[in-house]
């Protein structure tokens, strides 16, 4: 790994734990998926992968460990492998919100299966249950977000990408 | 293009909107009007604390009944993005740095909502314990 690589992965990972404080204030609202999906087009899987475990690493350091970490470290990587599995077919904006509306959508289940383990099975589903509603929120919030803003950070991270090489 | 994706966004608003909504009327836990009996009982043994108390109430939701009695509870809350958390009971308030938390139990099984979601019920009987995460 070159060195220009460990200083992009830094600063990239810093990035992405800055636009996660920005909205901690709003519940549910993030910017961290739609990073990681322009990251995984512009910088490439081998580096987004480890800016993805940077940045959860740093949230250990900021939140402490948790169950909650566990999940980070397998959901943020498998959304990395998604979207350049999907990089290869698609170009549009509406494929990526698409995938980012999903994980939103999603995103209490993977905690629950998680919490089912440690709590028991009964739990997990009322874990998952109770946090319907800020599913939808995040979900359609995920959407939007990366609808509205993946064109135009792509574009600008690839091109500065061509100045980097 | 720019109007496609605006009517896009709209029907994702419209969509989430309904589905919250769809929830919040369905499956959101119901409150019941009315005069019940409820029984709070508070534990914290670090503290040598066992207090029962029993209050009538018309509340609907346990939050509510411990903000009028915040005082005789010794209650103190923390408000979050995701809504007002127990932090104190009987003067004592949690040590964060040592994990410490409330637990409630109602009738005996761990409550699945935080305080302004669980619903007051007649005859109901409603635990808190200091633990650690």
């Amino acid at each position: 790994m070159k060195i220009r690589d460990i200083v992009l992965i830094g600063l990239f990972s810093a990035i992405i734990t800055a636009g996660k404080l920005a909205l901690n204030f709003i519940p549910n609202v993030e910017i961290v998926t739609l990073l990681f999906i322009v990251y995984t087009l512009s910088l490439g899987i081998r580096r987004s992968i480890l800016i993805s475990i940077v940045f959860v690493t740093t949230d250990i350091f900021i939140y402490g460990f948790s169950t909650w970490i566990l999940v980070y470290y397998i959901i943020w990587p498998v959304l990395i492998i998604t979207t350049n599995f999907f990089s290869k077919k698609f170009k549009s904006e509406y494929i990526y919100a698409a995938i980012a509306g999903i994980l939103g959508l999603t995103f209490g289940i993977y905690f629950a299966i998680v919490e089912s383990f440690f709590y028991g099975w009964a739990y997990g589903l009322t874990y998952w249950a109770r946090g319907i509603p800020w599913d939808i929120i995040h979900g359609g919030s995920n959407y939007i977000i990366t609808l509205t803003l993946f064109k135009p950070l792509t574009n600008i991270l690839k091109s500065q990408m061509k100045r980097f090489k | 293009m720019k109007s496609k994706k605006l009517l896009v966004i709209l029907s994702i608003l419209l969509i989430a909107m309904l589905s919250y909504l769809g929830y919040n009327t369905f499956f959101a836990p119901q409150s019941i009007e009315g005069s019940k009996d409820v029984t709070l009982q508070i534990v914290i043994d670090t503290q040598d604390i066992e207090e029962t108390i029993s209050y009538n109430t018309e509340h609907e939701f346990l939050y509510d009944l411990m903000r009028e009695k915040e005082e005789e509870l010794g209650a103190s809350f923390e408000d979050s993005s995701l809504g007002f958390m127990l932090t104190g009971l009987m003067n004592y308030t949690v040590n964060s740095d040592k994990n410490e938390y409330f637990h409630i139990l109602v009738n005996d099984e761990d409550a699945m909502n935080g305080i302004q979601e669980i619903p007051l019920n007649d005859q109901d009987y409603y635990r808190f314990e200091l633990r650690k995460w």
